[in-house]
């Protein structure tokens, strides 16, 4: 062991990249290395806790395998052949790439790909709006954006705060903290001594299944039903806080008689759960209040029902009375004492003739600019700010992909990608690949070489979390922050992200808009305003190092004054933001994504219900299969399915199988838990073999166990309102694969 | 007299591994040496009627330990506060604490060819924290105190809630104790 407590050792404050929490890390430097990190125990969220992934951040940051130089392509795509070149020359040739683009075919046939809370997305969209294109796109649709965004559009901003302390019910909707939150699973545990009820809705027996009051297992994407059925019971049993709707929502009548359709016995076939345990759980959570409903991202990835599904979770909090109370769903509202990513963004540089070219915008309009700017408009009526347009107002990623591969709306020439593997992320995984491949000009920011970097022009080395400073603030929409600094100086040539920008920014005419020459520069700049709050600082380390957060005090019922940030400045049960957008107001019964209503022939071949994209130990997204520190904890893709399915397919317990849908099929070993429906199959995602060859059809292998061969982006299969893809309910059969180990 | 000892809470461990791999990565110990498995039962039961528990598992640091007795160079000792370790430079790598301890607590470090084990981060311990795998873990299923100390968790937890040591029958007073429960108990 080092001695840490020697002279010359520095402790700083920096944390942890590798889910969303961004757990406080304290690292131990010494001549400019960190010879040790631990969980910081004054950090807020993980209070010196860290997880098996947090623990390996010294094995990501050294990793022999880590990419370091920033590389040019010097033999054919996909090749795996580079030269090594200097930073400046990299960014000299980029720039000079992306102006012929533009110059040739207008700034929107660039497009940029992003990863999560990893990078300095406002600076990625700030490059963009002056440049001139409104193509961005994260995994957003897939994860909490459209959520946030419809919930925004009913109730002014999303109330996604918890005051849980003071909760009697917390509805675990599609979450499963125990494998994807662990600090949020350290708190319902010890509220739960207190008396916390946990629901939890989730088609399998999860980790924090394993923990709750009442477990319902649903039919994998049709929590749409579940929903309205929910609504059912709780307007005709009169358990809706009558005050609250008279006197803050608009549409109550008609909702009322609109979910009278929606029974739990209409609901008990479609989720394939009783009309009891409907009822039940709709007493549970209406019966003990303050409740709160907590997001996750099941909900985003269902597909067509998403949006309306997240509309009717959205009404169950606001008629039970739960919104902005003591205990209830809080809304903060965009943070008003520091500057927020959406003012350092420069939305309005960006031309509505540009802003009109979105990819996706007409077809999928509540998280494109038609949505978004309705939206950010009431917000700033409100506030004088709006949420954040990265994430919340995002070209289509799919349909981008398919642009590149059809010319439709128009050709997209030049992609880069920041912080992702789209090959794993994003839905339809061979036409993603096959789009990488055809795209004219391809850049790549990344820790590692992926399938995605291999065919890239330029793959540029990328600072991790010890080697930048962060500011945690949910996606740039939360009203608190937490500061974190860069331990060490980027390795060999990394960079952060916001260097990235800021080079590209300075070679192509933006120079002045960049007046921060260094992430730090930037972030005093954005937390400078807290001065009159009495945070005095000097610089933005100095703030960590004072400070490390800034949280304002927690309001309840903020709205009283103002009233709610709608049109109306009301809840608008009866939506007009999604009128406006041609949308129904109201939440409208749509089934899961393919199921066995609507296409018993399909169901016939495919007689199994798929679940994915949910979180589970010890990868995250497609991270860490590198990492032998945590493969050794999972060194096998492993799928889960009900040992009696499994007998009558002739599979046991370890045996290699294939999991197939109408998409293509991938290979995983069976793992056997009455833990799963019998007519539920489980497939992670995110997997590839960094130990395998970038040679062939199948590079690292990232085509055989990947989920997003399975799942569909197509339009049908997506939801009109959000555009989320369909990653979950979807209909597949499973049978042995004969050939079994292979290498 | 101090007398360490560890509390594990069934009822609150989701088994995330993140004690197996923080105690690798903070001890720097081989890729193939786990000090702090934990084993899994279940989901047992038929859908939807199921349950599941999990068992961290660690050194016991006994008040009778075998593995001591075991030693025949005196590499395995145990100092006053109860801790049981191995001097390195004695240990001649003879497997004999391996044969003897009932827990299976004691592996071979071939970096280093001795019979290595968990000494309860003894210098974090002296420096006033806890053990890393304690601290690391986010659910606080790990609860780790002076049990001599009445005002320590562990001893109020010890002397308040059933807890249950392993294989008591072999004698060799176990000072890691179990709180056996499922999800949602505690």
């Amino acid at each position: 062991m080092i001695d840490l407590k020697q002279d010359d050792v520095e402790i700083k404050k920096s944390c942890c990249y590798f889910c969303h929490q961004n757990c406080g890390v304290l690292a131990y430097v010494r001549d400019g290395e960190v010879i040790a990190i631990e969980g910081d125990p004054d950090h807020p969220t993980n209070q010196g806790g860290l997880c098996c992934r947090g623990n390996i951040a010294l094995k990501h940051l050294n990793h022999p395998a880590r990419i370091n130089r920033p590389m040019k392509r010097v033999g054919e795509r996909g090749a795996n052949q580079w030269e090594q070149i200097p930073w400046s020359q990299a960014l000299d040739e980029i720039a000079a790439r992306l102006a012929d683009v533009r110059e040739n075919h207008g700034a929107e046939a660039v497009a940029t790909a992003g990863g999560t809370l990893r990078t300095n997305d406002w600076a990625r969209r700030r490059f963009m709006n002056l440049f001139g294109s409104p193509n961005s796109f994260h995994n957003a649709h897939l994860c909490w954006i459209p959520t946030f965004m419809v919930e925004t559009a009913i109730s002014g901003w999303s109330p996604f705060e918890v005051d849980l302390a003071a909760s009697r019910v917390i509805v675990l909707w599609g979450q499963n903290p125990g494998a994807s939150a662990l600090p949020g699973m350290r708190g319902l545990s010890d509220l739960q001594k207190g008396g916390l009820k946990v629901i939890c809705i989730d088609p399998r027996y999860t980790e924090t299944a394993a923990h709750a009051d009442m477990w319902l297992p649903l039919r994998p994407g049709s929590d749409c039903a579940l929903a309205l059925s929910w609504l059912n019971v709780i307007i005709r049993e009169g358990l809706y806080d009558a005050d609250f709707v008279a006197n803050w929502c608009i549409g109550f009548d008609e909702l009322a008689e609109h979910v009278k359709q929606y029974t739990p016995e209409w609901a008990a076939p479609l989720t394939w759960l009783n009309a009891g345990q409907i009822r039940q759980a709709a007493h549970m959570y209406a019966q003990n209040r303050p409740g709160n409903i907590q997001w996750g991202t099941s909900v985003d990835q269902i597909g067509p029902a998403a949006g309306a599904t997240m509309h009717a979770r959205a009404l169950l909090r606001a008629i039970t009375g739960n919104l902005d109370c003591p205990g209830g769903d809080l809304i903060a509202g965009p943070a008003m004492n520091y500057i927020t990513d959406e003012e350092m963004e420069a939305n309005d540089w960006l031309p509505e003739e540009q802003k009109a070219k979105q990819i996706g915008a007409d077809k999928y309009r509540l998280c494109t600019w038609p949505g978004y700017g309705r939206i950010a408009e009431i917000a700033k009526e409100t506030w004088g700010k709006a949420p954040t347009a990265e994430w919340m107002c995002e070209a289509h990623g799919p349909s981008v992909f398919r642009a590149i591969l059809s010319g439709d709306p128009y050709p997209v020439k030049a992609l880069i990608v920041s912080a992702t593997n789209p090959v794993n992320s994003y839905g339809n995984a061979k036409e993603v690949l096959e789009a990488l491949k055809s795209v004219e000009f391809l850049v790549t920011c990344e820790y590692w070489m992926t399938s995605s970097a291999l065919y890239s022009d330029y793959v540029l080395p990328i600072a991790g979390a010890l080697e930048r400073p962060t500011i945690h603030n949910n996606y740039g929409v939360a009203d608190y922050l937490i500061a974190s600094q860069r331990a060490i100086k980027p390795k060999f040539e990394r960079h952060t992200d916001y260097e990235f920008w800021h080079d590209l920014g300075h070679r192509l005419e933006q120079a002045e808009m960049w007046p921060w020459d260094t992430d730090e520069e930037a972030f005093y700049y954005m937390i400078y305003p807290l001065a009159a709050l009495g945070y005095e600082v000097e610089s933005y380390d100095d703030f960590v190092e004072k400070y490390r957060m800034y949280f304002p005090p927690v309001e309840h019922y903020r709205y009283a004054k103002e009233g709610f940030a709608t049109a109306s400045r009301k809840v608008e049960l009866r939506s007009s933001v999604l009128e406006e957008l041609g949308y129904p107001s109201l939440p409208t019964y749509v089934g899961p994504a393919e199921n066995e209503a609507d296409d018993p022939k399909l169901a016939e071949k495919y007689p199994l219900v798929l679940t994915t994209g949910g979180g589970f130990m010890p990868y995250h997204h497609s991270e860490h299969f590198q990492i032998k520190e945590l493969r050794f904890l999972m060194p096998h893709p492993q799928m889960q399915m009900n040992p009696r399915t499994a007998a009558s397919l002739g599979i046991e317990a370890g045996d290699w199988v294939w999991i197939e849908t109408a998409r293509g099929r991938v290979r995983f070993k069976a793992d056997l838990t009455e833990g799963i429906h019998e007519r539920v199959v489980f497939v992670p995602r995110g997997w590839w073999f960094p130990e395998r060859s970038h040679e062939g059809a199948d590079p690292f292998g990232v085509l055989e166990s990947n989920t997003n061969v399975l799942t569909s982006t197509s339009d049908d299969m997506c939801d009109p309102i959000g555009g989320s893809w369909s990653n979950r309910g979807l209909l597949c059969r499973v049978y042995k694969d004969a050939q079994g180990d292979r290498a | 007299m101090t007398r360490y000892a560890m509390v594990m809470d069934t009822r609150r461990c989701i088994s995330c591994h993140s004690c197996t791999v923080a105690c690798r990565t903070w001890n720097e110990l081989p890729i193939d040496l786990i000090h702090n498995p934990v084993l899994t039962d279940g989901p047992v039961g038929t859908f939807p009627n199921v349950h599941m528990t999990h068992m961290p598992l660690i050194c016991m640091h006994c008040d009778s330990p075998a593995c001591v007795a075991a030693c025949p160079t005196g590499a395995s000792q145990q100092d006053p506060d109860g801790v049981v370790w191995v001097e390195e430079t004695k240990c001649i790598g003879c497997k004999s604490c391996i044969q003897s301890c009932p827990y299976n607590a004691r592996h071979v470090n071939h970096e280093l060819g001795i019979a290595a084990k968990c000494d309860f981060c003894k210098i974090r311990v002296r420096e006033g924290k806890e053990p890393y795998c304690v601290q690391t873990c986010h659910q606080r299923a790990r609860i780790f105190g002076d049990l001599d100390d009445p005002r320590s968790e562990v001893s109020k937890l010890v002397g308040s809630v059933r807890t249950v040591r392993l294989l008591e029958e072999r004698r060799t007073e176990p000072h890691v104790f179990y709180i056996i429960g499922t999800g949602g108990q505690g």
